[in-house]
């Protein structure tokens, strides 16, 4: 069975472009959550959205790339070539069958969809295109990088609602596991703020409404929490069999450890403590540790009523009493719902919260909330004593439909 | 037609191809060819016969598109079409 490291971060969130401006403004706790200023939302509850302000496609493409791509394969491939050029991985090590690509996205080129579908409801008048579909099937993205980077082995996309980028990741870290590739481009991405999708979330009454001033609007784990804010992102990180990155070199961010999957299977969006508590058990189990190592817990935190209450109970049916001495955070309080991407981002979080020892706050946490009274880091960033390092922590990541998805990760090497 | 015509025709298939393939005007002569010259391919085909059919409201059947190699092709392509109608 073989080891597997993280080598490569490539990280576009609403807070900036880049693992260090992320991480700078993650750990400062400065939320990246804005007005929507790309459509009209005067119909709207909600107007604003983690916009990543700071990522300009045109830096990463010319002119005609960037009418053959969706901005979800936009943001994808970006990343992907941040990722790559810190692992320090060129296209000849990557142009290999024991390379491949697994990304979990939720809406795809949601964006290329809407588009074609105002041209075709419009009677004529809309501007048609013949590349719709190649812009905006769900598998888009990982093939577009696959064909920027060259990665020959397997290419799957999978699509499991919020924790898309968490079982991509967790799929990729067990085809190294297993032998069957030696490296993987893995991670999330969404870029699903567009009218329709804001639209149809307004209806189901889950988006804050908090919308003045934009950055306090979501809330984990506060009494006064109203929703979650909608974001646009991509994660994406390199995983590589542990032998080979040692052998090339190449600096080791962590080793992951453990991965738990698992279906509710009882409502398609009503949260259920068992299943998700289930996830976590399946990836101690899997990491080989127990609950008691756990040094910190980077959270699915939604910010909905009903997530951060059913996250809490699905930690203190794990962790028992412990569940009270465990730091717990919701990154999310800061970007927004990245959906598809959010796993892969609170994985690269996770990641490099365990590098540096830090762990970003949750801010705007208010009221206390009797369902929710764990330790959610919410006086700001809490870095690590040299006496208490934090050693192994774990992703949560729970998506509607049930699907649940928990990474283990240790710091550095062993 | 008129000698302005076939030119204004000219004018807009080369500002169709401009757009679509992000080229620039003086990379397009009547034996510019969309492939190998310009690097289209053939989904850039289809959306420059889209574009063709709404300027030109003209239907191009199916078997036409792959015949649409060089500008001068295309140009003499529309011609046909629309004297056909």
């Amino acid at each position: 069975m073989r080891r597997v490291a993280v080598t490569g971060i490539g990280i576009i969130a609403a807070t900036g472009v880049g693992r260090e401006r992320v991480w700078e403004a993650l750990t400062a706790g400065r939320s990246g959550i804005s007005r929507i200023e790309d459509f009209d939302t005067s119909n709207l509850k909600t107007n604003i959205a983690g916009v990543c302000r700071d990522f300009r496609p045109e830096e990463f493409f010319d002119e005609r790339e960037l009418t053959r791509l969706d901005r979800v394969s936009q943001l994808s491939i970006a990343a992907t070539c941040m990722a790559t050029r810190e692992a320090g991985l060129t296209n000849g090590q990557l142009d290999s069958y024991e390379a491949g690509v697994y990304l979990g996205t939720g809406f795809g080129g949601q964006s290329s969809i809407e588009e074609f579908c105002g041209a075709f409801f419009s009677n004529g008048k809309g501007r048609r295109s013949a590349i719709a579909i190649p812009k905006s099937m769900y598998n888009a993205s990982s093939s577009n990088i696959a064909i920027r980077f060259k990665t020959r082995g397997p290419n799957i996309t999978f699509t499991t609602a919020c924790s898309s980028g968490a079982n991509a990741i967790g799929q990729a870290f067990h085809l190294i596991r297993y032998g069957h590739a030696e490296r993987m481009i893995a991670g999330g991405v969404d870029a699903p703020i567009t009218p329709v999708v804001m639209e149809a979330w307004k209806e189901m009454r889950v988006l804050s409404t908090k919308n003045e001033p934009p950055e306090r609007a979501c809330k984990p784990f506060s009494a006064n929490r109203d929703g979650f804010v909608l974001a646009e992102g991509a994660g994406i990180v390199v995983l590589e069999d542990l032998e080979t990155a040692k052998n090339r070199g190449a600096r080791i961010y962590a080793e992951v450890l453990g991965y738990g999957s698992t279906a509710d299977a009882s409502h398609i969006t009503f949260p259920d403590p068992e299943g998700e508590a289930h996830a976590i058990t399946r990836a101690l189990k899997d990491a080989g540790v127990d609950a008691k190592e756990i040094d910190y817990i980077n959270a699915h935190g939604t910010a909905t009523k009903l997530n951060d209450a059913s996250e809490t109970e699905a930690i203190k049916r794990v962790f028992g009493s412990r569940a009270y001495e465990v730091p717990i955070n919701s990154i999310k309080s800061m970007i927004g719902h990245s959906m598809g991407a959010a796993g892969a981002i609170e994985f690269i979080a996770t990641v490099l919260a365990l590098d540096s020892q830090t762990i970003p706050p949750t801010i705007n946490f208010e009221e206390p909330d009797p369902q929710c009274d764990l330790d959610y880091v919410t006086e700001g960033a809490r870095e690590l004593g040299r006496s208490t390092p934090m050693k192994v922590a774990i992703s949560n990541s729970f998506g509607f439909g049930g699907n649940n998805a928990v990474l283990v990760v240790r710091a550095g090497v062993q | 037609m008129t000698r302005e015509a076939a030119e204004s025709i000219e004018d807009a298939v080369k500002s169709i191809i401009i757009a679509e393939l992000r080229v620039d005007h003086s990379q397009l002569g009547p034996t510019t060819h969309l492939m190998k010259d310009l690097g289209a391919d053939s989904l850039d085909a289809l959306n420059i016969a889209l574009r063709l059919e709404e300027r030109f409201r003209i239907k191009i059947p199916d078997d036409a598109i792959p015949r649409f190699l060089t500008v001068g092709d295309i140009v003499n392509g529309v011609n046909e079409h629309l004297s056909a109608q």
